[in-house]
């Protein structure tokens, strides 16, 4: 193998597998530290720089970290991410003197953003500091998008959506709600330097075939239109026995919200198995908690309607069998199909985009599934002044993927704005700080402590489903939320090799705790990884090479399941190895938050 | 920070034929400089009883006092150790085996340890073929006491305070060779493939199995001049073969070209072999090896491997006729020749 | 012919050439300790000759081989000669030369017959037995027995007015020494390793060991040792070898004196602070150094009792008799264990090497070796929380466990450096103190187990105490008789052991004087008396011999008559039968 190339940002960056996996690239670590060190304001801003909603993300995130978390390979349970973020967010002291202040001088240039949802107020944060006047323009009465149509006030409280939403929106946003925008035609017509559109995935799934779907359609919903409307006060109860169909995130909102409604009997379906449900394991854990039944292999048949009232659903039940290419195919198991009753139903059943609103002659062209043609890296449509994120782009995600598209779009439409090559993107900003103290002293607290995954609290039933608004998780106390930041292993203190300090005395080989390094001949990878002291079979994670060393042998480090402890650079007489904290940070259109600095000032 | 180390491990550790990990056989975390070469020899330690598959509890580690004796607390932990005083392992060593031969013993020493204070004790335990591993870790200066020469000093071989020592070395190969010893092997910390395999022969050995290996005191002895030195001995190392220890019952997997290598089957019925071997070595041979170490010596090489491995031997419980069961496992009834037998000495003396 | 004697071998260090001396004490009342002065000297060594004629009280006989006539310049009048031509008559009536000064010793053993009216039938007897292997030897030895009978018969007149008569007063006493009794003791005891280093006087313990063992430990169906033996290199290894063995589970001792626990030293402290076994037995000799190796002294106690450096201190126990040395060896490995701790038993040249008269051994076939706080497998298994050094039951005694015993359980690192009670290394100050106050409670458990003083009276009868121990209770006892003979009345009390229990500290409060005897020139038992019971010493006596020859009784009554100035021996120290 080559020796790695470490100048290579995304070397280090890929260890550090949480910021890795996350869309925004938040530098996770660094927030968990300060965190533990109780300084959760810095710690939140560390967050908002990256995710601009850690109060929203601490508590719905999909956590696309989480099982990224190498604490997870090590033992068994990753670090509770997504809710130490919601420490950091719950324990912050003032943090609007933080934030850029207004007013900012105009640099001259309009943009208008269409949908008030994460993308484009992402955006609208990224912009409003360098002079932009901003519109934004929603249907809905206030900014959030789906974070409030679609995320249920008992997971997401309204006052933690509304401030993360206010920070922006007081950035000097003019915004224009309650307004559906009902022609792009008419948005280019204006002088808006660039529109991005991030209108989300609007349409909810529906069953139009399925037998009794029209007569039973008074009692047969949508379920984010249902979610939405109940968001905005349109609805405020529902039948006994309901019956949601899906087995996604929404499904679970879905069967959760009917709980507090006055559905008593809430029984979720899932037409394929258990396994194959999109929904986090957490969601799912939850609902069930709250005496949600959840059935599996059980594809709706018919609607059954009797006297124009619906009665409830005829179930099939099959079974998943794969074929030589792991497809999947659902087969009848022949048993007699089974009927449950229900007062309601809410189709969950997955969400398409729409862009009803978008005339097709305006040079923006649209592609597979009625999707327009979008950059992956730049988010710009065919039409340059037209710039696409968030589940508007490429179809349904999760909010901080919109988050993510937002600072990239942001990024494009300055350029595009300066007229500056759109593919001509910012590296990230990284640095490397040393962390030795002492002989066993570094600045980072290095030892791994063997706490397994704390658990979340949770408000107890009888309390949490009177109220569709009461937020059901409480969230860790500081002092749980010290410990379970002391379970992180600190991915981004890097152990860092010098080949031409080595004495090859084998200290760090036997002195780490997980067999992660090992000096031997090089080879090829598939070679080598046969050859290490220990197992390197993950193979998406790298091995770190050395160049050759005086025994002609080399090091390899099977960057898997380091701790990061710093035993190797302890033990390491000539300091061949050190820790360097790395910080990576993506490069966004203007500073909103110095973490380098913040680093600097709290180590 | 503390000093600690986590009790995380590879999850894929893989498992010998007892089940266990490498972990089980791991110890303390070595308060050692960072760098010893004796941290490196402890490593292969654990490693070659990993492999072995031996039970920790099987095996008795014996020490004496000095950087080297300090290194049984970081292995086997779940081993009985013991540390006992300067240069007197030998004879703790002698009691403990003679109490229960059914155990493994692995003495570790120092150059200070074996070669000064200890020498009369490490030559008579030589001479009674004790069933012992014997590991000097010899690194030519006194680490605990801020690197004062040692006996095993070379000639000539500048310290860290830049004087030359003007005493010859004691070789502690030779000596073995010379006092009878059945089994003598060199190495290097540094040559864990060589030094591994040769822990594993010594083990199985049945008698007294020496090694001597070389382990460069990093804060004190690893300077340009000194013989001990890391650079130095790769430079200057020549090996007499790459060892190989094959277990009762398994194959020998590497076959080497014809008159290039040679099998030693130890009382066990498991095999050494040793491959690589210069022209017209034997080492079978006590006089040729005598030989052998004293050219190397002369020419300025560290010979190392197997040097001398005498197979068949009668160890101290054979000489003394003891019987097979352990002695610290028998009872009153076996001990005790009871009241008939006193009245009669009684008798005797009247 | 049931006469209490005692015999000792007075003996140069040398390798051959110079003389030795055996004497004998014969007493009426079984008086067993050596008595300054002689009665009657058989002179067979020409080097000698002036000083054996020295030697002999005015009234006593000189009997020598009167082949080669006496110096005049040696001529007695107070005495009584009695010559022998003994080479002459050899020469005479046996044919080798080589026999001649063997068979000279038969004629003045059958000339002693005569003159001290011994039965002849007891000492053909014993020449018999002597000789039951070599037959043929046996009818010369009786044909210069009567040679010597016939010479005293011819021309002296006999019996002497000092003679021997047939008593029956030894019961089924047997005749043994010390260093025999010791290793039959280590070897009722299960002791099945001994390493030593060869020193004298100890020698013979190992040797006795050995002859025993190989009659009494040899498995008859394989001819294979239940015991090892290992002559060391020195005595460091020794003891080495003795607490590598106990550690790992077996019962093993060494034996030495003086100079060897000397070289002990480091690894007494070592097993005192590991808390392992040992068993040493201190055969001592005169010293300091070599000192005279061949004779003997009780000089070891303070050296014993604070062997090694740091703090530090060893039960000792003080055998008098060879039953002592069998009982007190089997129990030392009983207490060793218990205490996890070397034991020493404290012996010496004269108790070791010479024969003793001793009431017959005994032991009780319901007695169980008590191996201490050992734990199994299975105690392990049902262990909640085992720490090597735990102090459990509050005894200061923690519980041990041996390698091999548990796959998993129980293992622990032994070292001399300082621990917490999990036998981790710490240098924590609370830690090294707490371990350093426990061990000063097992001493205090220690204080309660070893055997108590014996005391020589059931009431106190007088305000003044002696306190000995060891061989020194032989002339001891002797010399209250004559004490109180002179009406100095005493109350006695022989120290078995140390560390000194309570009954040890009453008996010295009760009373106003306490004279201390011993066989050293330093006092060394009354300071440890002061060390450890912190008695004014003022009030300790010393009472002492060290000039390498057993302590007589007549050494002690004028050592304390010099506090009871108003009276004066008698002089009767003891009148032969």
């Amino acid at each position: 193998m080559k020796p790695t190339n470490i100048n290579d940002p995304e070397y280090f960056h890929k260890v550090v597998d949480c910021q890795y996996a996350c869309p925004a690239h938040t530098p996770v670590p660094e927030y968990i530290r300060l965190i533990a060190a109780e300084r959760y304001t810095e710690a939140y801003m560390v967050n908002w720089e990256s995710n601009v909603f850690p109060g929203v993300l601490g508590r719905t995130c999909d956590r696309p970290c989480e099982p990224a978390c190498r604490r997870g390979r090590v033992e068994e349970k990753p670090v509770a991410i997504c809710r130490l973020k919601r420490v950091a967010a719950d324990n912050k002291g003032e943090v609007r003197h933080l934030m850029p202040q207004v007013p900012f001088p105009s640099n001259g240039k309009k943009i208008a953003l269409i949908g008030g949802g994460p993308a484009s107020l992402t955006v609208a944060r990224d912009l409003a500091p360098l002079g932009y006047e901003i519109h934004l323009y929603d249907d809905q009465r206030k900014g959030g998008g789906m974070m409030r149509s679609q995320i249920p006030a008992f997971r997401l409280p309204e006052s933690v959506l509304d401030e993360e939403v206010n920070y922006i929106l007081d950035l000097g946003i003019h915004t224009h709600f309650n307004r559906y925008v009902q022609s792009m035609g008419e948005v280019l017509a204006q002088d808006y330097d660039a529109i991005f559109v991030g209108t989300g995935a609007p349409r909810g799934g529906d069953l139009p075939k399925l037998p009794g779907r029209q007569e039973g359609a008074a009692n047969i919903h949508i379920g984010i239109e249902w979610l939405a409307s109940v968001a905005f006060e349109h609805t405020s109860k529902i039948g006994k026995k309901v019956i949601v169909l899906g087995g996604g995130n929404t499904a679970m909102d879905c069967c959760r919200t009917s709980m507090r409604l006055g559905g008593e009997s809430v029984t979720v379906v899932v037409r394929s198995p258990f396994s194959d449900m999109k929904a986090s394991p957490w969601e799912i854990e939850d609902a069930q908690r709250e005496g949600i039944v959840i059935r599996n292999c059980m594809p709706p048949k018919e609607f059954v309607v009797e006297g124009g009232r619906l009665k409830g659903i005829l179930f099939e039940h099959v079974e998943a069998v794969y074929d030589e290419n792991g497809r999947r195919s659902l087969v009848p198991t022949g048993e007699p199909d089974e009927f449950i009753e229900a007062d309601d139903v809410l189709v969950a059943i997955g969400q398409e985009n729409a862009f009803p609103w978008i005339e097709r002659d305006l040079g923006i062209e649209f592609g597979k599934w009625e999707m327009p043609v979008v950059d992956p890296v730049t988010f710009q449509s065919t039409n340059p002044r037209v710039f696409f994120g968030g589940d508007a782009a490429f179809g349904p995600k999760n909010v901080i993927t919109a988050v993510a598209h937002g600072h990239q779009a942001a990024i494009s439409i300055d350029q595009y704005c300066h007229k500056k090559d759109l593919h001509e993107r910012p590296a990230p900003a990284v640095n490397l700080f040393h962390q030795k103290m002492g002989i066993h002293e570094w600045m980072y607290d290095s030892y791994v402590v063997e706490d397994p995954r704390y658990k979340v609290p949770h408000a107890d039933n009888t309390v949490a489903l009177k109220d569709r608004r009461f937020e059901v998780e409480l969230g860790f106390a500081p002092e749980t939320g010290f410990m379970e930041a002391q379970r992180c292993l600190n991915c981004d203190v890097q152990t860092v090799f010098t080949e031409s300090l080595c004495i090859e005395c084998d200290a760090c080989v036997d002195i780490c705790p997980t067999s992660c390094i090992t000096f031997t001949h090089n080879g090829e990878e598939n070679d080598l990884r046969t050859r290490l002291n220990a197992p390197a079979n993950l193979l998406s994670q790298d091995l770190y090479v050395s160049h050759q060393l005086p025994t002609h042998r080399v090091m390899i480090k099977d960057e898997n399941v380091c701790l990061h402890c710093g035993l190797c650079a302890e033990r390491c007489p000539t300091a061949a190895w050190d820790m360097k904290k790395y910080l990576y940070q993506v490069t966004k259109t203007c500073k909103v938050w110095d973490a380098a600095g913040s680093v600097l000032e709290t180590v | 920070m503390t000093y600690l180390r986590p009790k995380f491990r590879h999850p894929e550790l893989p498992r010998n034929a007892r089940g266990y990990t490498r972990q089980y056989y791991e110890g303390a975390l070595s308060t050692l400089c960072a760098g010893c070469g004796h941290d490196s020899i402890s490593g292969a330690i654990i490693q070659a009883c990993f492999e072995m598959a031996i039970e920790p509890h099987r095996l008795a580690k014996l020490s004496g006092i000095g950087c080297s004796s300090k290194t049984p607390t970081y292995f086997l932990g779940n081993s009985h150790g013991f540390n006992s005083v300067h240069g007197r392992m030998p004879s703790v060593a002698t009691g403990a085996n003679l109490a229960n031969r059914d155990l493994i013993y692995l003495g570790v020493s120092g150059d200070g340890d074996t070669a000064s204070i200890g020498m009369g004790q490490f030559v008579h335990a030589l001479r009674r073929n004790l069933n012992i591993t014997y590991i000097v870790m010899n690194n030519g200066c006194y680490g605990l006491t801020k690197g004062q020469d040692s006996a095993t000093a070379d000639e000539g071989s500048v310290n860290k305070a830049g004087i030359a020592n003007p005493f010859q070395g004691i070789d502690l190969a030779g000596l073995a060779i010379e006092l009878g010893a059945t089994f003598v092997a060199r190495s290097f910390s540094g040559d864990r493939e060589q030094l591994i395999p040769m822990i594993k022969a010594a083990m199985a050995h049945e008698g007294f199995a020496f090694i001597d290996v070389l382990s460069p005191c990093v804060t004190f002895n690893n300077n340009p001049g000194s013989t001990k030195s890391y650079d130095f001995v790769r430079q200057h190392i020549e090996a007499t073969a790459a060892v190989d220890y094959i277990p009762e019952k398994s194959e020998i997997t590497t076959e080497y070209e014809e008159g290039t290598s040679k099998v030693i089957r130890l009382h066990d019925d498991s095999l050494v072999q040793l491959h690589k071997l210069a022209l017209g070595w034997d080492p079978s041979d006590r006089g040729l090896a005598f030989a052998r170490l004293h050219e190397s010596r002369a020419r300025g090489e560290i010979l190392t491997g197997i040097i001398y491995l005498e197979p068949q031997t009668r160890d101290l419980h054979n000489m003394l006729n003891t019987v097979a069961q352990p002695l610290n496992t028998l009872r009153e009834e076996d001990l005790c020749p009871g009241i008939a037998a006193l009245e009669q000495i009684n008798e005797e003396n009247r | 012919m049931g006469i209490p004697v005692t015999p000792k071998n007075i003996f140069p260090s040398n390798i051959q050439g110079l003389p030795t001396w055996y004497e004998v004490r014969v007493s009426e009342n079984g008086y067993l300790g050596r008595r300054a002065g002689i009665d009657m000297v058989v002179s067979v060594n020409p080097q000698s000759l002036a000083g054996d004629v020295k030697s002999v009280r005015p009234g006593g006989y000189f009997l020598y081989d009167s082949s080669r006539p006496l110096d005049k310049n040696l001529h007695r009048d107070d005495i009584h000669f009695i010559g022998i031509p003994m080479i002459r008559m050899c020469q005479q009536h046996f044919e080798s030369p080589r026999t001649h000064q063997l068979l000279k010793n038969m004629i003045y053993v059958g000339a002693l017959t005569a003159l001290l009216n011994i039965d002849i039938e007891v000492v053909k007897e014993l020449v018999a037995l002597q000789f039951k292997k070599k037959e043929k030897l046996i009818p010369p030895n009786y044909q210069a027995l009567d040679l010597g009978i016939q010479y005293i018969h011819d021309h002296y007149e006999y019996p002497l007015h000092i003679r021997l008569e047939r008593r029956d007063k030894n019961g089924d006493s047997i005749l043994m020494n010390g260093n025999t009794a010791c290793a039959l003791g280590a070897i009722y005891a299960g002791a099945t390793v001994a390493a030593w280093y060869p020193i004298t006087p100890s020698t013979s313990v190992v040797d006795a060991f050995d002859k025993y063992a190989r009659r009494l430990r040899t498995d008859p169906a394989t001819g294979k040792k239940k015991y090892a033996i290992v002559q060391s290199e020195d005595e460091l290894a020794a003891i080495g070898v003795v607490i590598g063995a106990s550690w790992n589970g077996a019962r093993a001792f060494t034996a030495t004196s003086g100079p060897g626990v000397s070289l002990m030293n480091e690894f007494l402290g070592l097993a005192y602070f590991a808390e392992i076994p040992a068993v040493l037995i201190d055969v001592q000799r005169g010293g300091p150094s070599t000192g005279m190796p061949t004779r003997t002294q009780q000089s070891d106690i303070l050296l014993a009792a604070y062997a090694s450096h740091g703090d530090t201190k060893h039960p000792l126990l003080f055998p008098s008799t060879p039953k002592d040395c069998f009982d007190m060896t089997a129990d030392a490995f009983d207490l060793a264990e218990r205490l996890q701790t070397p034991v020493l038993v404290m012996t010496d040249l004269d108790l070791g090497m010479n024969d003793h008269m001793s009431p017959p051994f005994h032991w009780d076939e319901s007695r169980r070796y008590d191996r201490g706080k050992v734990l199994s497998a299975e105690d392990l298994d049902k262990a909640k929380e085992w720490g090597r050094y735990r102090d459990v039951d509050g005894d200061g005694i923690p519980y041990r466990t041996i390698p091999g015993t548990h796959p998993t359980k129980g293992s622990f690192f032994t070292r001399g450096s300082s621990k917490d009670e999990y036998a981790r290394y710490t240098e924590d100050a609370d830690a090294y103190r707490r371990n350093m106050d426990r061990l000063l409670k097992k001493w205090d458990t220690a204080r309660e187990i070893v055997p108590a003083p014996e005391l020589f009276q059931e009431h106190d009868r007088s305000k003044e105490g002696i306190i000995f121990f060891g061989t020194s209770a032989y002339s001891a006892l002797e010399a209250t008789e004559q004490l109180e003979a002179v009406g100095v009345q005493t109350d006695a009390m022989r120290l078995k052991a140390f560390p000194f229990n309570d009954t040890v500290r009453d008996f010295i409060e009760r009373h106003e004087r306490i004279y201390v005897i011993e066989q050293n020139r330093d006092a060394q038992m009354r300071s440890l008396l002061m060390i450890e019971l912190g008695i004014d010493p003022k009030k300790l006596i010393p009472v002492l011999n060290y000039d390498g020859f057993p302590i007589t009784a007549a050494t002690i009554v004028q050592q304390i008559l010099k506090y009871h100035p108003a009276l004066q021996p008698t002089g009767g120290n003891g009148v032969p039968v």
